[in-house]
């Protein structure tokens, strides 16, 4: 028997996201949608024998078409590709919620209702009679809560008796007020059959009334020349017709909802954190507050991932000497030793951070905190054509990039998350700060709190740059309009479905990162290696000394150069490598880039060998350059769009040289 | 018939009309804010959002778009 496709709609905050997760577990497959910056999740999961697919269609409000997200919903559920389609809405907010059944009905794919969150809605003293809405609307209907385990019997049920019935939703009783619409039944009698597959007279009927491009120019091509001025005469009399219908929609849903939902009466008023967090001074403090505490508790389970990852690093050395002495060639060796257990060694030191923030920040997004923190930066954010939690992976990128492009999970538009990612690569990571105080402090001495200025200023305006430059492809301007959005009640997370995927998304990760890194990691190798141990017989060596008149314009000799490549794949390289090649010893190996290990008297040699403005534009170039090879592999894994990872890349690699011939420059003028 | 932007908090008020382009008024409407809808201003400060409740949900609106937002003083709170 072949699978059953189920396709989840329903509202953002409907649950959709953990009823798709505890569903499909570590079974997800994540993509884009065929040529749209809209992302793909699909999934599998069996019952009862039979096999399901789990389409989790994009988040939207409505089934209008004002966006790519409503467009592809649409068009998937008139594709016929789902045997049934899963409406979610939110029990605590029913009325509201089910705004969505209501601008479904009318389409003739079968369909179920879930009243999810019925947990928090009990603590709101509402109740939901399912088996009245049932009779009501044809279809059947389940209360549902995500963490009650009992939940899910009920859940599978329903699903079952929907598909063996393909029960149709009946949309008699909106259409009688669909009809008080002046022009409405005539528009609908023009309308001929078969228009959209999937979508009946009705709908279409309202959608045209609605003034819905997409349709009203279906339509048009379906009709013949007099019934076309026919249909242009009627719509042209209807004005604000998304108004109206929206109007009949609500009043449909409050004849269903009386005499099915018991509501006891609640004051309005915001709990005491939403109260601290709206404040209009203490709302940004506290939302700071909130993303480095959950920043600090993300390092509590990384750490002993990250502690594996340091035992790894022990491996290679004894090993290396292991083969050696065994008689195995240096070369693979090397290969062995210096390539792959390094690379797992740093990503799996990396992994650790990416699953603590993935877990903490996934669980402040499932109990509705990612939320506020979306309304309080809003306005801020907006100027990037952001919406308001994309403060969370800047300041997480603070610490690691990686982190960063792992909890942009959590902003529901691609080509929002795309540009967030792109803008935190300019946030120096843990790694920089690491380095480039120290560095700073050798060459600049008590100038360096000076330089971290202007590094911070700098990155706020790469930040606008970038936001001006990559914005407009990945952000379209219809999409940048004013905050219009919910703050949903507090939802107690599902742990065992949000673990498992954590735990799945961790792994992805892992092995995403593990290939780019061995590729990149092994390029680098290659392009270093030389059988003498001879740094100046390299490839790397001979292209860095033939381009070396470009890179001086950038201010960088071809020793400062290779740092600054070397930093492209982990920052605390560069002085590993700048360390190799003025004590002349050694190969520059992926090793000595990711461990970075240097020689006792690296400070000396620096100060001896660079000067001070080839190190200030060496600086600025670490700063900025890419931030390192895993977090190329986590925006690789977050994107999945090859192209846009690349080229992120490159621009980031041509503006870190663009910064450090300015910063040369300006360092010539003052020394 | 006052604009929505213009209610101070607590204030409890009918929608009676919404203006804007198509997307907007698809929007809005999506989230409940139709004619003929109570809303219960919760927050209304210079600068911020307004916060209104409205069909047992808190709704965060810009200050902009509120001003779209036809309103008349009264009605039984949400």
């Amino acid at each position: 028997m072949s699978e059953t496709v189920i396709a989840l709609l329903g509202q953002p905050n409907s649950g959709k996201s953990t009823l798709f997760n505890a569903l499909t577990g570590m079974k997800q497959h994540v993509g884009n949608w065929p040529g749209k910056t809209v992302e793909k999740k699909e999934g599998n999961f069996e019952h009862g024998g039979r096999k399901y697919l789990v389409a989790d269609l994009p988040g939207t409000y409505s089934l209008s078409a004002n966006s790519d997200e409503e467009m592809i919903t649409r068009d998937y559920i008139a594709s016929g590709k789902a045997d049934v389609v899963c409406i979610l809405a939110d029990s605590s907010q029913l009325e509201r919620s089910l705004y969505m059944l209501a601008d479904y009905a009318g389409i003739t794919v079968p369909c179920f209702l879930v009243l999810n969150m019925s947990d928090v809605a009990k603590e709101q003293g509402k109740s939901v009679d399912a088996k009245e809405l049932e009779k009501k609307l044809g279809i059947p209907v389940v209360s549902f809560s995500a963490p009650d385990t009992k939940s899910y019997d009920i859940f599978y049920k329903t699903l079952e008796r929907a598909v063996s019935e393909k029960t149709v939703l009946d949309p008699a009783g909106l259409e009688k007020r669909y009809n008080s619409i002046g022009n409405y039944d005539s528009i609908k009698a023009i309308i001929p059959d078969n228009v959209i597959p999937g979508y009946s007279k009705t709908w279409l009927a309202a959608k045209a009334v609605e003034g819905d491009a997409p349709v009203i120019a279906k339509i048009r091509t379906a009709l013949t020349g007099e019934n076309v001025k026919a249909l242009d005469e009627s719509l042209s009399k209807v004005d604000k017709g998304v108004v109206l219908t929206g109007e009949c929609k609500f009043e449909w849903i409050d004849e269903l909802l009386s005499g099915t939902v018991k509501n006891k009466e609640s004051g309005v008023s915001l709990g005491k954190f939403d109260r601290l967090i709206t404040h209009h001074i203490w709302g940004k403090p506290v939302v700071v507050l909130i993303i480095i505490l959950g920043l600090i508790a993300s390092f509590i389970p990384a750490l002993p991932l990250m502690g594996v990852g340091q035992l790894i690093a022990k491996v290679p050395d004894p090993l290396n000497e292991a083969m050696l002495s065994a008689g195995c060639p240096a070369f693979i060796a090397a290969l062995i030793c210096d390539v792959l257990l390094r690379s797992v060694s740093f990503i799996v030191q990396m992994l650790g951070f990416v699953f603590g923030v993935t877990l903490v920040f996934g669980l402040l997004e499932e109990i509705g905190v990612m939320a506020r923190i979306s309304y309080v930066f809003d306005n801020t954010m907006a100027r990037f054509g952001l919406q308001g939690k994309s403060v969370m992976p800047f300041l997480i990128s603070f610490g690691c990039t990686m982190g960063g492009a792992a909890g942009t999970r959590v902003i529901d538009n691609w080509g929002q998350k795309v540009l967030t990612i792109a803008l935190a690569w300019a946030v120096p990571c843990g790694a920089a700060w690491a380095v480039i105080p120290m560095l700073s402090t050798l060459f600049f001495g008590a100038w360096m709190p000076v330089i971290i200025c202007v590094i911070l200023l700098v990155m706020i305006l790469h930040m606008w740059i970038t936001a001006k430059i990559f914005g407009g492809r990945l952000v379209k301007t219809e999409d940048r309009y004013g905050m219009i959005m919910e703050l949903p009640p507090y939802h107690k997370p599902k742990w065992g479905a949000l673990l498992r995927y954590v735990f799945g998304r961790t792994k992805d990760t892992f092995i995403r990162a593990l290939k780019v890194v061995i590729i990149v990691a092994l390029a680098f190798w290659l392009l270093s290696y030389t059988s003498s141990g001879d740094i100046t017989a390299s490839i790397l060596y001979k292209v860095g000394h033939f381009i070396e008149p470009v890179t001086r314009f950038f201010g960088m000799g071809w020793q400062t150069f290779m740092a600054f490549i070397a930093s492209s794949l982990g920052k605390e390289g560069a002085l590993g490598v700048l360390s190799t090649i003025f004590t002349g010893s050694g190969t520059i190996s992926v090793g000595s880039v990711v461990s970075g290990a240097a020689a006792e008297n690296i400070n000396e040699l620096l100060v001896a060998n660079v000067p001070k403005p080839e190190a200030l534009a060496l600086v600025f170039a670490m700063t900025f350059n890419m931030p390192c090879i895993v977090a190329l592999a986590a925006t690789y894994q977050e994107t999945h769009s090859a192209k846009w990872t690349a080229r992120i890349a490159l621009y980031y690699t041509g503006m870190a040289l663009v910064i450090a011939g300015i910063a040369y420059r300006i360092g010539l003028l003052i020394w | 018939m006052k604009k929505l932007s213009e209610l101070g908090k607590d204030s409890v008020a009918v929608i009676k009309s919404l203006d804007g382009d198509q997307r907007f008024m698809s929007r809005i409407t999506s989230i409940g804010l139709t004619p003929g809808s109570t809303v219960t201003v919760v927050k209304n400060e210079k600068n911020r959002p307004l916060l209104v409740y409205s069909r047992d949900t808190m709704i965060a609106l810009n200050r902009s778009e509120c001003e779209m937002i036809g309103v008349e003083i009264g009605g039984k709170t949400a």
